[in-house]
């Protein structure tokens, strides 16, 4: 298996905060890969540190073979490749459904907008949300506005997606529909990272599960290992918290 | 990439530069251009009877007589800017002006910094009480207020004798308030020229005089120190001729002893005055609209052009953004005003015509308003619209474009309208400086006719017919738009 994504030595701080120390991280095609760990631990900031919404303090993040955290990497480019999913949606509020899906692939040239609307309508169909096609976004429950997120980063066929804390902003009755697009995704093969508190999710879905605290990567493995044998004792605090709640 | 969003900026800040400059030079370029000598007099407009403009808004009077009667004897071309004294005095010496002539007293004073021709008239301050008062004389007047008018020997000679009489001083810009503050009782007294007040109280300006004329004082035409010897010269001679001719006389009869050129008998009832004005105050009214449309415009593109610098993500596009926010929302518009009218031409040498400045000023205020609200707006918008679409690979300006500032401008459309409400109002401040605008237009015709109550109400109430209108289309625009 090729690596997608490999991650050497990356550092990240704010000012004299530390927020990640020393990661090493990689990611194979076609894996699914869950981040776990308390609030704080510096989870969204590593998975941000992949399309360099975050750029790194120092290290390498090597992104399909390019390395992100040079500065003269065109990363319009690699982000082209890459899909993010937000914990707040944060889609375009000045534009209708589709044309949040429509509007990247037509200004990157990427589709002519007879074929973004083709993709558009499947893409829409896969969330299962084909009706909403010419809606506005704020008459969209959090669900349906994720689901179209979701949808709307697809559209740029990416290799990637990655997902930060996808379900946290959610009424809990819409979650499982949002994590159902998100099992779909991965049973067809997409390389997917996801920042989750769904440890329901994690167990089901991820081929490999990393655990980070404090800025590092403490522990990682299997779901079956991550649960019924994890080793770093911060991890089974961490895990006694969670499953109990 | 950052690239084309930052061409299309520095592309727009080049051709709102360029275009200043282009204005300004056009205006100098058709000065230079006119084959006879044509000058550019300022006067003051609110100094009767040496000069103010008529029931048909022409202006006439001592000084305006005298100088077209020379300028025909002499063949050369006059063009008379009406700005105020103190304005006028300013023009002459930042070069705006050619010369002035204004009822001005020779004085050593101002021998410093003008050149004066051959005096053209003898003058003196008198002292002007309300009719009923029981001031007799100068020496009655300690403790209370005197009103003068900035500039005037009037002013001069108050300063002079205070402290010998013990009174305190108003000062006013307008002889009309002067009188006004005499008439409602603020002020005990006033003075005045002499024949200004004699010519004031035929009007049936409700004062009388109790002084004789003092401090005699020749009235000149000047220019500015060291410059314009030629028309200086012209209007010595011009001056003698037309005093030989008995030209002269006839002009200062006309004002101080005969009926010609006095508003007499016009209707100063408030329908009157409406009907007798009107065409001036439909001109002064649609200048004000035509200043307030091309200021905007500057003042927009002005506005977006730092307010989207103070957005960008550099630290010296932003720092520009907010020392120019700072700056020029800082200054006082009457002072920007008048330090682009005078001031640029004193650096420069170009002049500026007074329409220019008012537009470059009003561009800079309100465009620094704007600046500072476009930035605001496109602040407010959440963070991560900007992060998903730079996820997806938009480029900075595309993401600019596309997805920021069509939110944003929609969250700053209250206050745009608000600011165009804002710069209606602001364009009365550019009377200072000369531009027939509205309040302009109404100062003029209250120096005419001192009706300032009424003139005033009219004026009033057209601003505010203006402004209701804009409201309404603001009103409009916001449920349209559902704001």
């Amino acid at each position: 298996m090729s690596q997608l994504i490999k991650v050497s030595h990356l550092y990240k701080n704010y000012g004299k905060h530390h927020i990640l120390k020393d990661i090493d991280f990689h990611v194979n095609n076609n894996e699914v890969v869950v981040i776990i760990g308390p609030s704080g631990a510096g989870k969204s900031t590593l998975l941000r540190a992949l399309n360099r919404l975050d750029a790194p303090t120092s290290g390498s993040v090597i992104i399909n073979g390019l390395d992100i955290a040079k500065k003269d990497v065109n990363i319009n480019k690699v982000r082209e490749n890459v899909g993010m999913v937000f914990q707040h949606f944060n889609l375009f509020n000045n534009l209708t459904v589709a044309q949040n899906i429509m509007l990247a692939p037509v200004e990157l040239k990427k589709q002519t907008k007879k074929e973004a609307e083709a993709n558009a309508h499947r893409l829409l169909k896969l969330v299962g949300l084909d009706d909403k096609f010419n809606y506005k976004i704020p008459q969209l429950s959090g669900g349906q506005q994720q689901r179209i997120a979701i949808a709307r980063a697809l559209a740029m066929n990416p290799k990637l997606m990655l997902f930060d804390e996808p379900t946290s902003a959610l009424d809990p009755e819409m979650v499982a529909d949002v994590l159902d697009v998100m099992k779909k995704l991965a049973k067809e093969g997409m390389t997917m990272v996801v920042v989750t508190h769904e440890m329901g999710f994690a167990k089901e879905v991820a081929d490999r599960i990393v655990f980070v605290d404090d800025g590092k990567i403490l522990e990682e493995g299997t779901p079956d290992h991550m649960f019924n044998h994890p080793t770093n004792p911060r991890l089974k605090t961490f895990l006694n918290k969670v499953l109990q709640a | 990439m950052k690239k084309r969003f930052w061409k299309w900026a520095l592309g727009s800040l080049i051709a709102i530069i360029s275009f200043s400059c282009l204005s300004l030079m056009g205006n100098q370029n058709s000065v230079k251009a006119a084959g006879e000598p044509t000058y550019q007099i300022g006067t003051d407009v609110t100094f009767p009877p040496f000069e103010f403009a008529n029931s048909q808004n022409k202006y006439v009077g001592i000084d305006i007589d005298i100088l077209n009667a020379i300028a025909k004897d002499q063949g050369f071309k006059v063009n008379i800017k009406p700005t105020s004294f103190n304005g006028a005095i300013q023009a002459t010496q930042s070069g705006q002006l050619d010369g002035m002539i204004a009822g001005m007293s020779i004085t050593p004073q101002r021998k410093a910094t003008f050149d004066f021709s051959k005096p053209y008239f003898e003058s003196g301050v008198v002292t002007a009480v309300k009719p009923g008062s029981d001031i007799k004389s100068l020496n009655q007047l300690r403790g209370k207020k005197v009103a003068v008018k900035t500039g005037t020997e009037g002013a001069e000679y108050a300063d002079k004798i205070k402290n010998k009489y013990g009174f305190k001083v108003t000062t006013f810009d307008q002889s009309n308030d002067m009188y006004q503050d005499v008439m409602t009782g603020n002020s005990a007294a006033c003075f005045d020229d002499s024949p200004v007040m004699q010519y004031g109280i035929k009007q049936g300006l409700k004062l009388k005089i109790i002084t004789k004329p003092a401090m005699s004082g020749p009235y000149g035409f000047a220019v500015d120190k060291g410059k314009n010897k030629v028309l200086l010269t012209k209007f010595n001679n011009g001056l003698a001729h037309i005093k030989k001719t008995g030209e002269y006389q006839k002009i200062v009869d006309k004002y101080l002893n005969g009926k010609g050129g006095t508003p007499m008998g016009e209707d100063n009832s408030f329908f009157g005055l409406i009907k007798q004005n009107k065409t001036v105050l439909f001109n002064g009214l649609m200048e004000t609209l035509w200043l307030t449309i091309v200021s905007i415009f500057f003042a927009t593109l002005f506005g977006l052009i730092f307010g989207l610098l103070g957005v960008l993500p550099n630290k010296f596009c932003q720092g520009v953004s907010t020392t120019v926010i700072y700056i020029f929302r800082g200054l006082p518009l009457l002072v920007l005003a008048l330090f682009i009218y005078t001031g640029i031409p004193s650096l420069t040498g170009t002049k500026v015509p007074a329409f220019v400045a008012g537009v470059i000023t009003l561009m800079f205020n309100e465009g620094a308003y704007i600046a500072a609200f476009t930035k605001g707006g496109i602040q407010s918008v959440d963070t991560g619209q900007m992060e998903a679409a730079r996820s997806l690979g938009l480029p900075f300006g595309k993401a600019m474009r596309k997805i920021i500032l069509p939110q944003g401008i929609r969250l700053i459309i209250p206050s745009f309208v608000n600011q165009l409400i804002i710069t209606l109002k602001d364009t009365s401040i550019l009377s200072v400086i000369g531009i027939l605008e509205l309040t302009q237009t109404g100062k003029i015709i209250i120096a005419r006719n001192l009706q300032g109550f009424k003139v005033w109400t009219i004026v009033a109430i057209m601003y505010l017919i203006i402004i209701t209108v804009l409201t309404w289309i603001s009103n409009w625009i916001k449920r349209s738009y559902k704001l």
